[in-house]
């Protein structure tokens, strides 16, 4: 079942995927043209694609900080276990 | 009679990092929102931090030092991909646990009527020794404890309306014969806990409500499921997990609650409170993520409470 408070459609992209959208979203409440209601809900949307971008970010960071570790030790990349 | 509202700064400080849902723009949304005129009756009360042993009757002793040891001197540490810890954590979750135990000695002793406590983290996903779903200490669990074992009530309830399951509170108590606990909640939705089959020894009764399902599949559930269960329990005390996410505006979940099905929850509970547990009610903020459905729906929950 569902392993973060994330909405599952937002959880399920990858960093890629919600960086595009996220710059869609930064594009289209820039042009202005939106209702209020749907420039709120564009912000919002795009509040939650921000920190899953950088939830992705902070699990790519433990990954590479544990390979240096492995590296000034002993040569092995188990990755870390986050869940 | 009055009601109390216990709050304090340092929930304001709990820095989750730039645009986290669990925001300190929630709180300020919330206790802008009290600032009105209609709310100019509410006694006002500064939340203290909790005691560590009041703390220690829902979480184990080491769950409690090494979760406040993890508060990092500066920057963010993460629980989970979820559950952030910055320097400021440590005092906020102490207050918004110390608020609700401080609430329920209020209302025991007669203070006011019932109160609310306008805190942040959040606090009913976290189980005895599970930090998660942005909350720290399930704060709801330690004001349950506090009127169970400070008190020596023999029923306490807690009534959670939050959008997410209660799974926190659910594992607490789902033991424990004196504690009720009831949870409406949108199911399939994070934590994935809460159907219909979990029924703890008796005291647990869960209400999943399907995604877009709005105040009709509430009020029945509500109405059929959650109330009859709480009646016949007879709590000499009612807590409520008082969560806004299934408001329709909300952003994390999919249900179409407006501010009038949380009035109308509230003066459900408050009828109950005032058959059984001498109109003692105490309510604490869990979720809620789009500020203004937040702040109107805390608004609609206080004045019921105050309409008491």
């Amino acid at each position: 079942m569902a392993k973060t408070m994330m909405p599952p459609d937002i959880a399920k992209l990858s960093f890629e995927d919600a960086l595009k959208e996220l710059e869609d979203i930064v594009r289209r409440l820039e042009t202005g043209n939106a209702k209020l209601d749907d420039a709120l809900g564009a912000y919002e949307r795009g509040a939650l694609l921000k920190q899953h971008c950088e939830s992705k970010l902070r699990e790519a960071q433990a990954r590479v900080d544990k390979i240096v570790i492995a590296t000034d030790g002993k040569p092995t990349t188990e990755p870390l276990a986050l869940d | 009679m009055t009601t109390l509202l216990f709050s304090h700064k340092a929930c304001l400080a709990h820095d989750t990092g730039s645009h986290h849902p669990e925001s300190p723009a929630r709180l300020a949304a919330v206790l802008d929102g009290l600032s009105g005129a209609a709310f100019g009756k509410l006694d006002r009360r500064q939340a203290p931090e909790a005691r560590l042993e009041d703390i220690a009757r829902a979480h184990p002793r080491a769950f409690v030092d090494a979760l406040l040891d993890a508060v990092p001197k500066q920057g963010y540490a993460a629980l989970d991909a979820d559950t952030i810890l910055s320097p400021g954590s440590g005092e906020a979750a102490l207050r918004a646990a110390g608020a609700v135990a401080a609430a329920v000695d209020a209302v025991m002793a007669g203070e006011g009527a019932n109160a609310f406590c306008a805190v942040r983290p959040p606090g009913h996903h976290t189980e005895p020794a599970h930090a998660m779903g942005f909350c720290l200490f399930n704060n709801i669990a330690i004001g349950a404890q506090r009127a169970r074992q400070a008190h020596g009530l023999e029923r306490v309830a807690v009534v959670d309306f939050d959008v997410h399951h209660g799974n926190g509170t659910q594992a607490i108590f789902e033991a424990d014969a004196h504690v009720f606990f009831a949870s409406t909640h949108q199911s399939p939705l994070y934590p994935g806990t809460g159907a219909r089959s979990e029924r703890g020894v008796g005291n647990v009764v869960n209400a999943p409500l399907r995604p877009n399902a709005g105040s009709r599949e509430f009020r029945q559930a509500f109405g059929e499921i959650v109330l009859p269960a709480l009646e016949a329990f007879r709590p000499e005390l009612i807590l409520v997990s008082a969560g806004f996410d299934a408001h329709r505006a909300d952003p994390l979940a999919q249900l179409n609650l407006d501010e009038g099905d949380f009035g109308w929850a509230t003066e459900r509970i408050l009828e109950a409170a005032s058959r059984h547990a001498k109109g003692r009610v105490v309510s604490s903020l869990e979720g809620g993520y789009d500020l203004n459905a937040l702040a109107a729906s805390a608004e609609a929950h206080v004045a019921a409470l105050m309409a008491a």
